[in-house]
């Protein structure tokens, strides 16, 4: 089985919203993914575990798959993360984060 | 395809749609995730009638992930699984599962397309789920 990796520095903190963007998008591939930031990985299907790594602004984070369709999983949830936690994205420039 | 909805069972009203609220903003907004909390004249309790409704209303076709805050409310659902007539032609089921947590892990993971056994088990892991 293919396996994929990619790492992206955050812009903004991995917030509610953004995690769940994540876990969504996650959760339509077949492959298992994971998060990675600083010592801790989490399965990135799992909203409350991406929550749970904490990681902030100016952390690196690295999305891992392994299965069929790992390199558009990694290349979909990198561009997710991108968008997610710039200040601002999302579609809620007015609210706060969460 | 038909999403999963997810209702929310709470004896405050507030609290049934607080975290209906959270828990659809976390997921996108894309799934229905109805509130049924308080009594019927709106104090702290539940009400079968507002169970009833919010199952009907958040029944797409693929099933429904029920959530409840506190045992009563668990008594109160349990009641209503159990008459067969009242939801007949809803596959309904019950998560044993933290309030907030387990409404933002289901309607998440329903969002992602997942069927109500796998909208089940993300309500239900998300005991393990540590904030720190």
């Amino acid at each position: 089985m293919p396996a994929s990796s990619e790492s992206i520095m955050l812009s903004g903190d991995l917030h509610a919203r953004p995690a769940g963007a994540l876990a969504v998008a996650a959760g339509r591939f077949s492959s298992a993914v994971s998060v990675t930031a600083g010592a801790r990985t989490v399965d990135a299907k799992s909203v409350l575990g991406v929550m749970g790594l904490g990681a902030t602004s100016g952390q690196r984070v690295t999305v891992a798959a392994d299965g069929p369709d790992a390199e558009e999983a990694v290349a979909a949830l990198i561009a997710i993360i991108g968008e997610a936690t710039r200040v601002g994205g999302l579609r809620s420039p007015a609210r706060r984060q969460c | 395809m038909p999403q999963v909805g997810i209702v929310l069972v709470s004896h405050s009203v507030r609290l049934a749609e607080g975290a209906a609220d959270l828990a659809a903003q976390v997921s996108g907004g894309t799934v229905t995730v109805a509130a049924a909390g308080g009594t019927d004249d709106g104090g702290l309790g539940t009400s079968a009638a507002k169970v009833e409704r919010a199952v009907r209303g958040a029944d797409g076709g693929a099933g429904v992930l029920v959530l409840a805050d506190l045992g009563s409310a668990v008594l109160t659902v349990r009641a209503l699984l159990e008459d067969p007539g009242v939801l007949r032609g809803a596959t309904v089921t019950l998560a044993d599962a933290p309030f907030v947590e387990g409404a933002v892990a289901a309607t998440v993971t329903a969002a992602a397309g997942a069927d109500l056994t796998a909208v089940a088990k993300a309500a239900e892991e998300a005991w393990h789920a540590r904030k720190l």
